[in-house]
C-alpha cells in the first residue's frame, strides 16, 4: 500500500512526520470520502439495484403470485410494451395529455416560484410571517393531507352542483376564482388564441395547486438570492439603474443557473408526483390487478420519456445559463 | 421663484442668513409626488397584496378543515352556516380519539417518522459531505447516481420494491441460515415491519433523499476548505473534523432536512400502503375514517359526518406537525439562505 513510492510528488510530509502512514494525504481523503458516502453505496448496490434489476426483469415477464407465498415468472418478451401501447385503451392518450399538461405547468411554476421568491427576498412588512406562510403546503400539504383536502374539494364541487352547503367552507377551493368567459371578454380585442385564455385562466384557478408545488423551488431560489452580492446591487443603484433594469442585468442572469436547477427538479417533480395523470393511471393499472407487469412496463417507458425531456430542457437551457467566473 | 438670500451680519462673528424657504406643501410634493415614488409604493402595494391574497389560498383549507370539524349534524344542512358552525361539537374529535386509536396510530407514526427522520438528517448530510468535499474517482458518477434515484419514480419501482420487501434476501445471507437450519423460509418478509423503510433512511434512498443530499452538497460546497484545512493542519483527522467542526455548523440545514423528512414521513401514505397490509400496526393513515361510534344518530347525513369525521382527522394528523413548524420553520428560511446554492 505504499502510495508514496509511486507518486513522490503527491505526498504531503509535514516536517517531523516522514512517511508515517504510507499514504498522502490526497490519497487518504479520497479513502475517507468512500468512507462518507459508504451508506448510499452499500445501499445503491445491495438495494436498489436488485429493485431497478427486477423492475426492468418484471417488466419483461408474466407474474403470476402463487398461493403458497411464492410467485412465478413466465418470459414473454415485449409483449407488455406492446400491451401498452397497442392494447390498453388508455394508456397513449393518457401520456400524451399528461405530458401536455406537465409542460404547460413547469414554465408557471418555475417562474412563479422565481417572482415569489424575489418577493419574499424584499424588504416587506411581516417578511418573516410570509415566508412561514408559503412553506407550509410543501411541508404540510403532502400525501394524506394531500388527499383529504382533495377529497373536501371533491365534496364542495359535488354540493355546489347540488346545491347544498357541505360546511366545509364556501366556494373558494372549489369553485372558480375568474371564469373562462370573463377572460374571453377580456381577451377578445387582443387576438390571442382561445389556448392561451383557457391556459391562463387554468393557471389562476390552479393557483393552490401550483403554489403546493413551488415549495422546494422558492427555497432553492431564495438561497440563490440570498448568494447574489449586495455590492453589486449597491454599484447598480448608484449608477442609477433602476429597479426593473436591475433585474433583468443583474438578478436574471445570476440566478439563472439555478433557472436550470429548478427547471429540472420541477421537470422530475412534475412527472414523478403521484397526482400526475399518468402516474395516476399507471397506479391503478398496478392497483387493479394486484400488482401487474403492465404497470412496471408502462413506467419504465414513461420514464425513459422523462431522461429525453430532462436531456431536451437542460441542453436547451444550458446555452442561456450564466455562470460567475469566481475565482 | 425669487430666493435671493440677504446675509445679515448681527454681531461681531455671527452672521444670520436669510432666504426665502420653499413652504412645506412644496417641499413635501416635490420629495413625495414623483414617478419613483409612486412606482416604489405601487410595488410595495401590489407585493403585500399578492403575498396576502396567496397566504389566504394558502392557508383557507386549514380553516375550513377545522371549521368543518367542529360542524355537528344540523350545521352541515343548514345553508346560512358559513365558515362558523351554529353548533359546535367535539363528538367527531372525541369519536375519532375514542373508537379510531388515534393514540396508539401517532405512537406508532411518531416511532417511525422520529427514526426515519433522524436517520435520513445524520444519513444525507454525511453522504453529502463525502460529495461535497472529497476528490475521489468516479465522484462525478456516483452523484449521478444519487440525482438518478431521484428521477426515478418510486411509483415506478413499487411492484418491484414490494418484491424486494416481501421476499427479502441481502447477498444470500438468508439462504445461507436456511440450509443452516437457523431459519425457515429461504427468504424473510419485512412486510408489517418498520424495517423496510429503516433501510431505505438509513442508505439514502427513502422518498426525496437526493434532494437532501443535493442540498447537503450545495451547502457544503459553500463552507471553505480553509477551515477544514486548518483543522487538519491542528492534527484533526477527517472524522473529528467532520463531527466537531462541521456538523455544528451545519444545523440550521440539518433541521430543515428533518422537518422534510419528518413531516413527509408523518403524512406519507404510498410506503404505507405498500409495506403494510391491515394486519400490520397502527399507523395514522389508518385512523382516516368515520368513527363507529358516530354513524347511529345521523344515518341520514353520513356523508356530511364523514366530511366532519375527515376533517377532523386530518387537524388531528397535523397537530403535531404545526407545533413542529412553529419552532422549525425559522431553520428552514435560515437553513436555506445559509445554503448558497449556484447551479
Amino acid at each position: 500500500m505504499n502510495v508514496n513510492a509511486k507518486t513522490p510528488n503527491k505526498s504531503v510530509s509535514a516536517p517531523g512526520k516522514k512517511k508515517k502512514r504510507g499514504a498522502s494525504l490526497d490519497v487518504r481523503k479520497a479513502r475517507a470520502g468512500w468512507f462518507f458516502i459508504l451508506p448510499f453505496l452499500i445501499g445503491f448496490v445491495l438495494i436498489y439495484l436488485p429493485i431497478i434489476y427486477d423492475s426492468i426483469k418484471y417488466s419483461f415477464h408474466e407474474l403470476r403470485i402463487l398461493g403458497g407465498g411464492g410467485f412465478e415468472l413466465t418470459y414473454v418478451g415485449w409483449e407488455n410494451y406492446f400491451n401498452a401501447i397497442f392494447v390498453d385503451p388508455e394508456f397513449m392518450t393518457t401520456l400524451i395529455t399528461g405530458l401536455k399538461q406537465s409542460i404547460l405547468d413547469i414554465p408557471s411554476i418555475v417562474l412563479f416560484s422565481l417572482f415569489v421568491a424575489i418577493v419574499l427576498n424584499q424588504k416587506i412588512a411581516g417578511r418573516a410571517a410570509f415566508r412561514a406562510i408559503f412553506f407550509i403546503p410543501v411541508i404540510l400539504t403532502t400525501g394524506l393531507i394531500g388527499e383529504i383536502d382533495a377529497q373536501n374539494t371533491m365534496n364542495t364541487i359535488m354540493s355546489n352542483a347540488e346545491g347544498i352547503n357541505d360546511g366545509s367552507g364556501g366556494e373558494s377551493t372549489a369553485a372558480e376564482i375568474i371564469s373562462v368567459m370573463d377572460m374571453e371578454k377580456l381577451f377578445a380585442n387582443m387576438m390571442i388564441g382561445q389556448e392561451i385564455v383557457t391556459y391562463v385562466v387554468g393557471l389562476v384557478n390552479n393557483i393552490f395547486n401550483i403554489i403546493n408545488r413551488c415549495g422546494v423551488q422558492m427555497l432553492i431560489f431564495l438561497s440563490g438570492l440570498q448568494g447574489i452580492s449586495p455590492a453589486i446591487y449597491e454599484s447598480c443603484s448608484i449608477d442609477g439603474a433602476s429597479g426593473w433594469e436591475t433585474f433583468w442585468k443583474v438578478t436574471l442572469p445570476m440566478v439563472s443557473p439555478i433557472i436550470l436547477v429548478n427547471t429540472i427538479y420541477t421537470v422530475i417533480d412534475a412527472f414523478t408526483a403521484a397526482d400526475n395523470q399518468v402516474m395516476a393511471y399507471i397506479d391503478t393499472i398496478y392497483g387493479s390487478t394486484g400488482g401487474d407487469v403492465l404497470s412496471s412496463a408502462m413506467s419504465w417507458m414513461y420514464f425513459l420519456l422523462v431522461i429525453l425531456i430532462i436531456a431536451a430542457v437542460s441542453g436547451i437551457m444550458s446555452a442561456f445559463v450564466f455562470y460567475q467566473r469566481r475565482d | 421663484m425669487d430666493n435671493t438670500t440677504r446675509i445679515v451680519k448681527e454681531s461681531k462673528n455671527k452672521i444670520r442668513a436669510e432666504f426665502e424657504r420653499t413652504p412645506l406643501l412644496d417641499r413635501l410634493r416635490s420629495k413625495f409626488i414623483n414617478m419613483y415614488t409612486v412606482q416604489r409604493v405601487a410595488w410595495y402595494l401590489f407585493r403585500f397584496l399578492f403575498l396576502l391574497g396567496i397566504s389566504y389560498v394558502i392557508l383557507f383549507p386549514f380553516f375550513s378543515k377545522i371549521s368543518s370539524s367542529f360542524m355537528s349534524g344540523e350545521d352541515f344542512v343548514d345553508v346560512t352556516v358559513r365558515l362558523l358552525p351554529k353548533n359546535p361539537t367535539l363528538a367527531t374529535y372525541a369519536g375519532v380519539i375514542k373508537y379510531n386509536g388515534y393514540f396508539e396510530a401517532l405512537f406508532n407514526t411518531f416511532v417511525l417518522s422520529l427514526v426515519c427522520a433522524v436517520a435520513q438528517t445524520f444519513i444525507c448530510c454525511l453522504i453529502g459531505y463525502g460529495f461535497a468535499k472529497f476528490k475521489f474517482k468516479f465522484n462525478k458518477l456516483l452523484f449521478a447516481l444519487v440525482i438518478f434515484t431521484m428521477v426515478v419514480p418510486h411509483s415506478t419501482l413499487q411492484l418491484s420494491m414490494f418484491m424486494e420487501f416481501r421476499f427479502f434476501d441481502v447477498l444470500g445471507i438468508c439462504k445461507l441460515l436456511n440450509a443452516m437450519g437457523v431459519i425457515e423460509e429461504a427468504t424473510i418478509s419485512l412486510l408489517n415491519t418498520n424495517i423496510p423503510l429503516y433501510i431505505l433512511s438509513f442508505t439514502g434512498l427513502a422518498y426525496k433523499n437526493g434532494l437532501f443530499i443535493f442540498l447537503m452538497r450545495q451547502f457544503f460546497r459553500g463552507i471553505p476548505d480553509e477551515l477544514e484545512e486548518s483543522a487538519y493542519l491542528d492534527g484533526s483527522g477527517v472524522f473529528s473534523t467532520y463531527f466537531r467542526i462541521i456538523l455544528p455548523l451545519s444545523v440550521t440545514m440539518m433541521v430543515t432536512v428533518f422537518m422534510f423528512s419528518f413531516c413527509w414521513q408523518w403524512t406519507d401514505n404510498f410506503y404505507t400502503n405498500l409495506f403494510y397490509t391491515s394486519a400490520g400496526p397502527y399507523l395514522l393513515p389508518d385512523i382516516v375514517k368515520v368513527p363507529k361510534g358516530l354513524t347511529d344518530g345521523y344515518t341520514t347525513a353520513s356523508t356530511y359526518i364523514s366530511a366532519a369525521a375527515r376533517n377532523a382527522c386530518g387537524i388531528l394528523i397535523l397537530i403535531p406537525l404545526i407545533i413542529l413548524y412553529l419552532f422549525g420553520q425559522r431553520y428552514i428560511v435560515e437553513g436555506i439562505e445559509r445554503s448558497g446554492i449556484t447551479g
